[in-house]
């Protein structure tokens, strides 16, 4: 892991997207500590309110501050990257973990059927269908991104463990005698960690994406706001020539994109030894 | 020869065919009439088959006109049978569920039929809470199997040509009803044939036929057929002084439809109708409301801005109907209560977010500030509205909200957790995130005023249904211009799941309903009218209300006074179009 | 032997997968999905009318039965009718599927073969400034929300606020230049938000390829650079490529036209989807899910059949 700090240190690019996430991190966590964008929801002016010092970036057609609101649309977005990267990763870990452990059983099997049938399934249409099931709960999105995110981390970790499997300090922990499960989970799994990190940051980045989507077609977050809803607020504006919404979302949207574009391109990099040979 | 509903019927002919495109804000779901419950579908299905009255295209208020009816009703003294005689000779479309695909003629016993539609389960028929319990023997037809060959005594036809209704109790609202989509003359043949399919295979004898629909768009042409009645201003009822400038002088005494071509345009995003409208690619559009900024020069009065001037035609219509915010008085968190206290501290809560609601802000953000802000279920557009009534009702005043709260022992610890439920939609968002900051204002903590997000429309009706939402928010389109249809929205028996969806059940409420039910419009039930609204306002149980004021823009080559109601769609008709565009087939 | 058991053993996959695929878009869609019932029934119904309404969507009927009911209604075909419209199903997709597909058709090619000869090229240069370049911008493009792109291109190309040259919405095609005029936007967008992904996917595949031992040799004998280009590292590099093209079809159609379509108010199954999904139309949903997810499990089905007879290693592997 040091020496992946030490690759990811001298690629400038990497480091740049590092720095921008992390701006938005901060911004996120003023958000929750309560510190900044707690009046996302207050009517604070008139409506179309131009920039000024109250409203840094003017106001919507309620009157409501845009700033606040991009400001607690990057909360909105970490919520969501972290509760499904981090649902996902884990289940993603798991479920390919047994999957290549037990690679061509029956575990196998079940595993890579269900992996099957929901890749088979329109995402956008999978998502509808969850967030109808689980009409009017909170979690509905988060849930629909998480259950079909997972498969793509499970192929890569089964691959990943099938390699690991055959080689030969598996052999030795077999030969003294420790249970399968602990070595998959204690000897096999902590080996993919780079390999879940680097899916971690592309994860991340589809969840923001599909977020603003999912909200755009109205099966997104119930209470508060997101870049999403901004946008999809926009969509009905800009054509009458009012900019603020979309200017701010988009913005907001493309830097913290971009950021974690680049933070999960040098990662690969940093974290791919046989890129580093060649 | 054979056209079916595919080919316009005008290819033939050499002369340019005429075509009006039409703006519509919603697309229409079923076309079956026996299905035709939206503005858009009635709308269209009106044009498409005919009814036995409609409104006089110019007279407003409305007035009853007959349509496919020879004339108005012949009624009994005891204003129970009414006697209704019908055109000779006019004609179904051609239409392969005819014998040999030539349309036959339209018969009083397809009236029957197409009301009977309505008590068949198997229709899946939207209309028949207009006629249930009315009609002598229909709900017992429906209660003994619905079978089309059994008669029923209060609905018959006397010959080919004269219906005759008989009623169990006086319903003056009865003629407004056989104006509706609903009440149209749907051939049995094309039910045989077409079944659940007949909303795409349209078979009427209205002014137009479909020659195709999709989910954006539905072209009709005109039906050559259709019977010839020179169009005469006065029996219309033409207002010279209002409506003077719009050229419709014109059109005396020649036979309409005027126009060979209907294109509909369903386009719901604002921006993109309006984009439509002013490249031109449509003649007429119902003006978003981010747009009347750029199209009014002024408010007071309403004045179009120059650059239209010479362009466009413009008029501004109040909404028949309203927009209103309930209160689910069934829920014992803010509504009745068995316990008298609490019941009373209840209707003090309700009454302190009434007075916190801010008409004038919501006038001014949503409806530009034009739309006409009234106290009850009475808006401006009903004969009933009373200019004086109790405007204390729609200002706001937080001094005296917060006055109530204090009465009633309400505060941030014991206020109770309001759902506020809506269809899932920007605009819907934002009513509701301006709801909860007039709320914030008496200290209502914004935690305790939850969105409930339903992704279809059905599913928030049947979550009110089911007593699932404390607030709802609605907004009501009359069916017909009398005020009894608003009157019955509080009505104890009509309940949720019927229209009542507040719950509100106050028996001197409903006294006096049923004791007006008989009354056509008149002093009498004005004042008993007046009297239910004061009811409705010292309960405070709903947050009422608001009418629109709609603009309407229409390209100055088309000459035509438009009409968006539920109660519109009859004058595409009467629609013409200047120095067509000409169409090449 | 060996190969017949290989085919029996994919096929009967095949079938475990639709019988999973169908299963839970029908559980989802239709046992938890919207219901239409309060939409459907007139003002002030009885208790009767809303049960009759019920009966007659089938609501009322047991879940396993109605659920052997839609495997019959997909596999003959005989999809119904839409609750809104009451138009049969089959005609509905009949309609709208020919328009998303001259709808995408146009995107999904360029943003392909742009893709890969933006590949090509960065990986021809690879470490050098053509490389850094187009990654860079690939890198951008895949930064930016296809909702961004689309709403930008609409107010640039649309509206007044732009150039204004192309129509904002709709889908009145009736020859090729009307063809030109709708589909040149939404073709533009969707270039745009695939083209980052694709060039990136391409690169790693060329320059693995690039990186063999015959094409280093090539190199080293002087061959010019569009015969090894073409004629060794396109054709090599063709089967990971055709295979990522095959599966993005039912994808880039469903849910490249679902936004495209009900943004530019064209009818194609994207806007019929969207609708369903707006306002509960459960035959029509049930169908499009049903039948992408049937479809998608054939592809996948054909490919491994294809890959197994050509290439017995695949099997293992």
């Amino acid at each position: 892991m040091h020496s992946v700090w030490q690759r990811l240190k001298s690629d400038h690019y990497g480091m740049g997207g590092l720095l921008v996430v992390a701006l938005f991190a901060l911004a996120t966590l003023t958000v929750w500590t309560g510190l900044f964008g707690q009046g996302w929801a207050e009517v604070s002016g008139n409506s179309w309110e131009s920039t000024s010092a109250a409203h840094w970036f003017g106001t919507n057609l309620l009157g409501q501050d845009i700033f606040q609101r991009t400001l607690f649309g990057a909360a909105t977005a970490f919520e969501v990257g972290l509760v499904v990267t981090g649902f996902s990763t884990l289940l993603g870990a798991i479920l390919g973990g047994l999957s290549g452990w037990y690679s061509k059983g029956w575990v196998d099997e079940i595993i890579l059927w269900i992996k099957g049938v929901l890749d088979s399934i329109p995402f956008y249409l999978f998502a509808a269908a969850v967030a109808f099931a689980l009409q009017g709960r909170p979690w509905a999105m988060h849930l629909a991104m998480i259950v079909t995110f997972w498969t793509t981390t499970a192929r890569i970790v089964r691959g990943e463990v099938i390699r690991i499997r055959q080689q030969e300090f598996i052999e030795a922990a077999r030969a003294i005698g420790l249970s399968q499960l602990t070595i998959l989970f204690r000897h096999v799994l902590p080996n993919t960690v780079h390999i879940l990190l680097v899916q971690a940051t592309i994860v991340f980045v589809a969840a923001i994406k599909t977020e603003v989507i999912l909200s755009f077609l109205g099966l997104g977050i119930q209470d508060g706001v997101s870049w999403g809803l901004m946008l999809a607020e926009s969509s009905q504006e800009v054509l009458a020539g009012h900019f603020g919404n979309f200017i701010a979302a988009s913005a907001a949207l493309f830097l913290l994109l971009m950021g974690f574009n680049l933070l999960a391109d040098a990662l690969q990099d940093a974290t791919d030894t046989r890129g580093a040979m060649t | 020869m054979l056209s079916g509903c595919g080919e316009p019927p005008s290819t033939q002919s050499e002369k340019p065919v005429k075509v009006y495109r039409h703006a519509m804000d919603g697309a229409p779901g079923s076309l079956d009439p026996a299905q035709a419950a939206s503005v858009y579908a009635n709308f269209m299905v009106v044009n498409l088959y005919d009814t036995l009255y409609r409104y006089k295209y110019l007279a407003r208020p409305y007035r009853l006109h007959p349509n496919l009816a020879a004339d108005m009703p012949t009624i009994s003294m005891d204003g129970l049978q009414l006697t209704i005689p019908i055109k000779k000779g006019v004609h179904f479309i051609d239409d392969p569920a005819f014998e040999n695909g030539i349309g036959r003629e339209v018969r009083a016993q397809d009236f029957v039929y197409s009301i009977k539609r309505h008590f068949d389960p198997k229709t899946r028929a939207q209309g028949a809470w207009l006629w249930q319990n009315r009609i002598e023997g229909l709900d017992e037809w429906k209660s003994r199997g619905s079978n089309y060959d059994n008669e029923i005594s209060g609905l018959r036809a006397l010959d080919d040509h004269t219906i005759q209704i008989t009623l169990t109790r006086p319903f003056p609202q009865l003629l407004h009803t056989l104006t509706q989509g609903y009440s149209s003359v749907v051939p049995q043949e094309a039910i045989d044939l077409y079944g659940q399919q007949l909303s795409s295979h349209p078979v009427g004898s209205g002014p137009y036929q479909m020659v195709s629909r999709d989910p954006v768009r539905a072209v009709l042409a005109r039906n050559p057929a259709f019977r010839a009645e020179p169009f005469d201003l006065q029996t219309e009822g033409f207002d010279k002084p209002t409506q003077g400038g719009l050229g419709l002088e014109i059109l005396q005494g020649r036979v309409p439809p005027f126009t060979d071509r209907l294109e509909l345009e369903f386009i719901t995003e604002d921006a993109a109708r309006w984009n439509a409208f002013s490249a031109g690619e449509v003649h007429f559009i119902k003006v978003p409301v981010s747009q009347f900024d750029s199209v009014l020069s002024g408010r007071d009065p309403l004045a179009l801005s120059p650059q239209f001037e010479n362009i466009y035609q413009f008029r501004a219509s109040q909404d028949a109907g309203f927009i209103y915010t309930n209160f689910n008085m069934a829920d014992e968190s803010i509504g009745y209560h068995p316990d008298q206290r609490q019941n009373d501290r209840n209707r003090l809560l309700r009454c302190a977010m009434v007075k916190a609601f801010d008409w004038e802000k919501r006038n001014e953000i949503f409806f530009y500030g034009i739309g006409r802000v009234f106290p009850g279920v009475l808006p401006p557009s009903v004969p009933e509205y009373d200019a004086n009534g109790d405007s204390g009702y729609i200002l706001r005043d937080l001094e005296g909200a917060r006055k109530l709260l204090q009465e009633g022992e309400w505060n941030e610890d014991n206020l109770p957790v309001l759902e506020y439920g809506f269809p899932n939609s920007v605009t819907e968002r934002q009513i509701f995130e301006q709801f909860r900051n007039f709320m914030m204002d008496i200290g209502y903590p914004p935690e305790k005023i939850r969105p409930l997000i339903f992704a279809t429309y059905g599913d928030y009706q049947r979550a009110y249904s089911q007593g699932k939402v404390t607030l709802i928010n609605s907004s009501w389109t009359m069916d017909y211009p009398d005020a009894e249809n608003n009157m019955q929205l509080y009505f104890g028996p009509n309940a949720a799941p019927g229209s009542n969806s507040s719950n509100y059940d106050n028996p001197e409420y409903n006294r006096l309903y049923r004791s007006a039910s008989s009354l056509h419009e008149s002093p009498e039930r004005t004042r008993i009218y007046r009297q239910m609204n004061q009811l409705l306002i010292n309960d405070c149980a709903s947050i009422t209300g608001i009418s629109r004021t709609l603009l309407f823009l229409w390209d100055k080559q088309a000459l035509m006074v438009p009409d968006r109601s539920f109660l519109g769609g009859y004058y595409l008709r009467f629609v013409e179009i200047l120095d067509s565009t000409t169409v090449v087939p | 032997m060996k190969e017949i058991s290989f085919i029996t053993r994919r096929l009967l996959y095949g079938i475990v997968l639709v019988v999973g695929v169908t299963f839970i878009s029908f559980l989802l869609m239709v046992y938890f999905g919207p219901d239409k019932t309060f939409e459907l029934i007139g003002k002030n119904p009885t208790s009767q009318q809303i049960a009759e309404v019920r009966q007659s969507l089938g609501y009322d009927r047991p879940f396993l039965l109605r659920y052997v009911d839609y495997l019959f209604e997909l596999g003959t075909l005989d999809l119904g009718l839409s609750d809104t419209s009451g138009e049969p199903v089959e005609s509905v997709l009949a309609r709208s599927l020919p328009i998303s597909i001259a709808l995408v058709v146009p995107g999904f090619i360029l943003g392909n073969l742009l893709g890969l000869g933006f590949a090509l090229f960065a990986a021809w240069n690879r470490g050098r400034w053509p490389d850094k370049l187009i990654m860079g911008a690939s890198v951008m493009g895949m930064s930016i929300s296809f909702l961004v792109i689309i709403i930008v291109l609409q107010v640039f190309l649309c509206t007044p606020y732009g150039l204004n040259i192309f129509p904002v919405r709709g889908w009145q095609v009736h020859d090729f230049s009307s063809y030109l005029h709708y589909v040149s936007v939404p073709t533009l967008a969707l270039v745009l938000v695939t083209l980052g992904y694709n060039t990136r996917f391409y690169r790693a595949v060329m320059v693995e390829e690039i990186a063999r031992d015959h094409i280093r040799t090539l190199r080293a004998f002087g061959a010019s650079s569009f015969e090894i280009l073409f004629r060794h590292v396109l054709k090599n590099s063709l089967i990971p490529v055709l295979t990522r093209v095959m599966f993005s079809v039912p994808f880039v159609l469903i849910s490249g036209s679902l936004l495209l379509e009900s943004f530019f108010g064209i009818p194609g199954i994207g806007l019929v989807t969207f609708n369903a999904i707006t306002s509960g139309d459960q035959p029509i949903l049930k169908a499009v899910v049903g039948l992408t997810g049937v479809l998608f499990v054939m592809a996948l089905t054909l490919n491994d059949l294809l890959y197994g007879v050509v290439d017995p290693r695949v099997e293992s592997s």
